[in-house]
């Protein structure tokens, strides 16, 4: 094997980044839907020849830490490696084939020199509707993954340089909005080209086996760091549960549990005890699952480790099949952000066991993602589509964050004079809760309430949250973050919404509100600082 | 523009440690440049002497000076530092914490502790009012100006100095942006108010909010300290029309810099850019890149088809910036960065050891080996005539640091340690633009390089060898080019109207008569400001711009117009611009699609008298151009390589790579492969491989 020295590999390191960025940037610039180009719902990574993550961009956690999982299935079960071929882009959406939930398409192009596969570049957006049971496919009735969209198995989208066509007519038949889908699929294509040319540069420069040493190395590197990160933490097993509210229909209080056992320099994480899989659609894939164990431990690591298949050798993994975590075909899983981001609570719930001085309370804790669909102005069906966030952990050194991505995402908000100037909607608030972080020592960030008057004659809402029954957790004496609120106002009246809601059917005039969790306290309350306090008093943090 | 018949033109830079000065002689042509020590607790301080010192040294008087053309970071600075006044928002009710928010998104994915949030002003200081405006202007629910005028008193009582006032979609109408501008000027008539309106009258309410809370808060920093600057320069006889650079690359009057402040945010980096524009007009390349590099960050300034990049939005730690400015890109590559093991990888930067205690040669208690101790290390910098031998450099110490903490570790040769410091820092430079370009769907071999800032000479080579760059024009007086820049700098203003307008697919007659109406108020608007600089008629100069985008689409792309009439004719020209650029920017465009103006811009510029400058660069025959050779490691290998004084380079002579140039505050390294010609003018040009003979 080819040795690459130490400066070779910084090199080429950072070009694998660059990279990955330059993707990045490519789909930012050529997409088409608000989902994308404003909340920035996609990511971008290259692998190597056989499958290895090894750079991504900075984007979103979830994502990034499933596109192995997703590419192995894939070639596992469904194309071989051997029948990939050079011009070919590999495409599926499937749960149930290494995906995650529908609207999120995962696409890769193999890139090849020489006949000799060297790299894949790989890209996953997430698409505003692909049809299903309600707008944006976030369809909370559904039973079934067929009630939630269009599914397409691992597919060659792009076969031997010829795209085609019938499957992207039928993709873009089945969404509520054809032209965007269109578009951003465009864009999913034009990225991979680019990451097909960044690393071709590369092998031109360094030649094929000194970049595949690299990409070797850089994994090798992420493996060391994760490993002695395991190290510092104490040996032992640790135990914690934490609950997703509901899903939506009728189980309630869905639990996850997650037994972490750290010996030496490897964790062993089962999920085993976590509930059996649930009739609504907040079921994760064995993927979904990984991607959340990877991403606590990242975050457990401090945040130094670069996120690829390296950084993930020293983690074994147990979802036991039929349960939440790893939910059996056809169980929905459109809302598996909900789950999804509870796995990571509760990876990190058991590492502050062992380390109570290192981890922060939990943070809000789910996407919270609203999708209305009604008429413009010009009487053209609209989807408006809203990912919002809460408040984050205090943290044994600080304050919790107000109002910020964490944890398993990473989402910009939608401005608001945007979405007035796009949908008929007219927002009444957009702020901070006052004394919705948890007490302690240091105080959980506060979640935010985002409100709107519907200004059209007619609007179908669904609303996908959590974190309404169960709260956020506070560790070491801090009190658990406020939970959330889902509120119709109608004539003046006021009622609660479930948590998980497709279908409400609104009338003009109607106001809408969510209110999301503050993040829970970290330590006992009556260490806080009285400056502390003074100040939260003054801000109006708290009152 | 009122010409002044005193002969003399000055541009000044202050920067953190130089304050850097450009002399033109308009009788002559010539020009001269300068550096002096900045002063930082009140920098007209040092640009008083500095002015004194090239009046001595170019013997003019200072009542001669005629033009006086100012870069300065102190609205930079004071952001940076937080030195600025307590200050207020008011906003609507219901919208206290828009400013707060932002757009929510983090940048470090694991942390367990968020990143830190710029806040400028706190919760407590942000007030709501009942007022509000819908998305197309309409009024829904009028302003209270009772309320308004009683949070004036309480705001007063609060000791507030500054306020910025900033109502949803004032974009659309600023009525109510207007009258609580007449209350809060009544009732408290000495605080520094900005209204959003007027400062960047654009749609998306946090980076609206974000520029004029900045723009409030700047006022009164820069209201002071253009007074101690008017002040200074009466002291000393100096009676020039003073203009400040802004980040747009134009200039403007001081009583224009003082209401908008937050246009002078990124006005450091813009003369450099402007240097670059200047350089690509010089040598007739419409293709260039500049690379400023210096002690702890490189900026990155793109020229593509002979114009400077603008964006319509900036930052400054991390806070948005909506104004027209030229597009800067800065990494953290510099002579300070920090060569670090991570594992089995050598990682240099972005952490920098700055200027103290700076890199382990200075010998200020620096340990940890950077770039320029790699430098210095192989010989590239030469230890003992650093700055023109004003600051001696240690290179055994750099060398022990490299050995000690890369080289030992990693079982290499110390001089394959030093090599591979460079080696990765040129690399994330490379990294960087090839991003630069990369985002205007540019390739970086169509562009020319030009190095410039205290480290960009000795990185150039080797940078244009990563990017496939074939030539480089290291610009004469490369450490003072800023000031360079500035001085053939024009009066800009740039306005701009938002309002979504269908320009196709039946929307065609409405956009007409909107578009005609807002360019109209956009020129008299205009006029108005050209004419109170004082700008003569012939002298004026008017751009129009549109932002674009396909109905649905979530962001514009900026479609140049030109000096236009709004007729049908130019409206379908602008659609047609539109879906040319979209296809060359994005690589799809679909002339079916409904095109929408978001955004009506104008940029109005005030022609100054362009400096004639003359070659003046011609060597003193008297001194060899070489002055020796020495030992510098090049690739692989140590060799003897040919040590040439810029200063004493003739007009024509070449020089081949590998070589070493020095001048007084920089070093150039010419690599293998190189081969330059000193130009007229004094640039040295650089090209890859057979050269033009």
């Amino acid at each position: 094997m080819t040795e690459v020295d130490p400066i070779r590999l910084e090199v080429i390191r950072n070009a694998l980044v660059a990279a990955s960025e330059e993707m990045n940037i490519s789909i930012w610039r050529t997409a088409r839907s608000t989902v994308v180009r404003e909340t920035l719902d996609y990511s971008t990574a290259i692998f190597d020849g056989s499958g290895n993550a090894v750079a991504q961009s900075t984007r979103i956690p979830v994502h990034l830490n499933s596109m192995s999982v997703c590419l192995e299935e894939i070639v596992t079960n469904w194309i071989p490696l051997s029948e990939w071929n050079e011009g070919d882009v590999v495409l599926t959406n499937d749960p149930y084939a290494g995906g995650q939930h529908l609207p999120d398409f995962v696409a890769y192009k193999p890139i090849y020199r020489d006949g000799k596969r060297v790299a894949i570049s790989a890209t996953i957006v997430h698409h505003v509707d692909i049809g299903g049971g309600a707008p944006g496919s976030y369809f909370a009735g559904a039973q079934e993954v067929y009630q939630e969209g269009l599914r397409l198995p691992p597919i060659k989208l792009v076969d031997g340089g010829r795209m085609n066509a019938s499957i992207l007519a039928v993709i873009r038949r089945n969404s509520r909005e054809p032209e965007k889908i269109g578009g951003d699929i465009a864009a999913q294509l034009a990225a991979l080209d680019v990451g097909a040319r960044a690393i071709l540069r590369l092998v031109d420069r360094y030649g094929i086996a000194v970049v595949q040493a690299a990409m070797a190395a850089v994994l090798d590197q992420s493996e060391v760091a994760m490993r002695s990160a395991i190290s510092a933490i104490p040996d032992g097993t640790y135990t914690f549960e934490d609950f997703v509210d509901d899903d939506g229909q009728e189980a309630i209080g869905i639990k996850i549990r997650a037994s972490v056992t750290i010996e030496g320099d490897k964790a062993l994480i089962d999920l085993s005890g976590s509930s059996p899989q649930v009739p609504g659609p907040v079921n994760c894939t064995v993927n979904m699952a990984k991607s959340g164990v990877y991403c606590a431990l990242l975050m457990a690591a401090g945040g130094g480790v670069m996120a690829n298949t390296g950084a993930y050798r020293p983690i074994e993994i147990i979802a036991q099949e039929g349960t939440v975590v790893s939910a059996r075909s056809p169980a929905p899983v459109a809302n598996r952000m909900a789950t999804g981001h509870r796995i990571v609570t509760t990876v990190l719930g058991a590492l502050a066991i062992a380390n109570p001085e290192a981890i922060p309370a939990a943070y809000y804790g789910v996407s919270y993602v609203a999708a209305l669909s009604a008429p413009d102005a010009s009487g053209e069906r609209r989807v408006y589509f809203e990912i919002e966030v809460g408040g984050w952990g205090g943290h044994p050194e600080s304050d919790g964050a107000n109002g910020f991505s964490a944890g398993f995402h990473n989402l910009a908000n939608s401005p608001l004079e945007m979405c007035e100037a796009l949908f008929p909607v007219v927002f009444t608030e957009y702020g901070l809760i006052p004394n919705s972080g948890g007490d302690g020592e240091y105080r959980g960030g506060l979640g935010l309430a985002r409100e709107w008057r519907l200004e059209a004659d007619w609007g179908v809402l669904s609303g996908n949250f959590d974190r309404f029954r169960f709260p956020p957790y506070g560790l070491n004496g801090g009190k658990p973050g406020a939970p959330g609120r889902f509120m119709l106002t109608r004539d003046g009246n006021t009622k609660q919404l479930p948590s998980k809601i497709s279908g409400v059917q609104l009338k003009r005039g109607d106001k809408v509100r969510l209110d999301t969790s503050g993040g829970g306290g970290w330590g006992d309350p009556a260490q806080r600082d009285p400056e502390a306090r003074l100040a939260d008093q003054r801000a109006g943090y708290v009152s | 523009m009122a010409v002044s018949s005193r002969p003399i033109r000055i541009a000044v830079d202050i920067g953190g440690t130089f304050t850097d000065i450009e002399v033109y002689d308009s009788r002559t042509g010539s020009t001269f440049a300068h550096k002096t020590p900045t002063t930082p607790d009140d920098p007209s301080r040092g640009l008083g002497i500095g002015l004194q010192e090239v009046a001595n040294l170019c013997d003019f008087n200072l009542a001669d000076i005629g033009l006086l053309l100012h870069g300065t970071t102190i609205a930079t600075n004071a952001v940076l530092e937080r030195k600025l006044p307590k200050g207020a928002m008011i906003t609507t009710k219901g919208f206290e914490d828009v400013l707060e928010i932002g757009r929510h998104m983090r940048q470090e994915l694991y942390s367990l502790k968020a990143e830190p949030r710029s806040l400028l002003i706190p919760r407590e200081n942000r007030f709501g009012i009942v007022e509000r405006i819908r998305y197309d202007g309409t009024v829904e629910t009028p302003i209270e100006k009772a309320a308004l005028a009683e949070l004036a008193k309480k705001l007063a009582g609060k000791g507030v100095e500054a306020i910025a006032i900033a109502f949803l979609n004032s974009y659309a109408n600023p009525i109510h942006e207007q009258e609580a501008l007449e209350v809060l000027a009544k009732e408290i008539p000495t605080v520094a108010i900005s209204a959003s309106h007027e400062v960047s009258p654009e749609i998306r309410e946090f980076e609206r909010f974000s520029t004029t809370v900045l723009n409030a808060l700047l006022k009164p920093v820069v209201s002071r300290y253009l007074e101690q600057v008017e002040g200074r320069l009466q002291a000393i006889g100096v009676s020039a029309s003073l203009y400040l650079v802004q980040s747009n690359g134009g200039v403007a009057r001081p009583v224009e810099a003082a209401r908008l402040p937050a246009k002078l945010l990124l006005s450091g980096p813009a003369g450099g850019a402007m240097a670059m524009a200047n350089l690509s007009e010089l040598h007739g390349v419409s293709n260039l890149v500049g690379i400023d590099m210096g002690g702890t960050s490189a900026d990155i300034a793109v020229v593509a088809e002979g114009s400077i990049g603008q964006t319509p939005e900036g930052n400054i730690d991390g806070l948005p910036v909506r104004l027209p400015m030229i597009e800067i890109r800065t990494i953290g590559a510099g002579g300070g960065s920090i060569a670090r093991l991570q594992g089995k990888g050598l990682r240099v930067g972005p952490e920098s050891a700055g200027a103290n205690p700076g890199p382990v040669c200075y010998g200020r208690g620096g340990v940890e080996p950077a770039v320029t101790d790699a430098n210095v290390a192989l010989a590239r910098i030469d230890a003992p005539s650093f700055l023109g031998g004003a600051m001696q450099l240690n290179a055994s110490d750099a060398l022990h640091a490299i050995n000690e903490r890369v080289a030992t570790p990693l079982g290499l040769p110390s001089e394959a340690a030093a090599a591979g410091i460079l080696e990765v820092a040129d690399a994330r430079m490379a990294d960087a633009i090839r991003l630069s370009l990369f985002e205007k769907g540019a390739d970086p071999s169509d562009f020319v390089l030009a190095p410039f800032g205290g480290a960009g000479g000795l990185h150039a080579t080797a940078l244009a060898d990563a990017l496939n760059i074939g030539c480089i024009i290291f610009p004469s007086n490369a450490s003072t080019l800023s000031a360079r820049g500035i001085l053939g700098a024009d009066l800009r203003h740039d306005l701009a109207r938002s309002r979504r307008l269908k320009a196709n697919n039946g929307g065609e007659a409405d956009a007409l008569t909107a578009l005609a109406e807002m360019a109209s108020d956009l020129r008299k608007e205009a006029e108005d400001a050209l004419v109170r600089d004082g700008v003569s008629e012939a002298d004026r100069l008017y751009e129009f711009s549109a932002d674009m985008r396909y109905l649905g689409q979530a962001y514009e792309l900026g479609v140049h117009w030109g000096n236009i009439q709004i007729t049908e004719q130019t409206v379908r020209d602008l659609v047609e611009k539109f879906h040319a650029e979209h296809l060359r920017r994005f690589a799809h465009a679909d002339e079916r699609d409904t095109v929408e103006v978001a955004t009506l811009r104008l940029a109005a510029i005030g022609k100054m008298p362009r400096p004639q400058i003359s070659g003046l660069h011609g060597a003193a025959p008297d001194r060899p151009a070489i002055r020796g050779s020495r030992r510098v490691w090049f690739e692989n290998a140590w060799i003897n390589a040919p040590v040439y004084s810029r200063e004493h380079l003739e007009i024509g002579s070449r020089i081949t790579g590998p070589c070493i140039v020095e001048e007084a505050f920089t070093t150039l390294v010419i690599g293998n492969g190189w081969k330059a010609q000193m130009k007229a003018g004094g640039d040295l040009v650089a090209v890859k491989g057979e050269v033009n003979d």
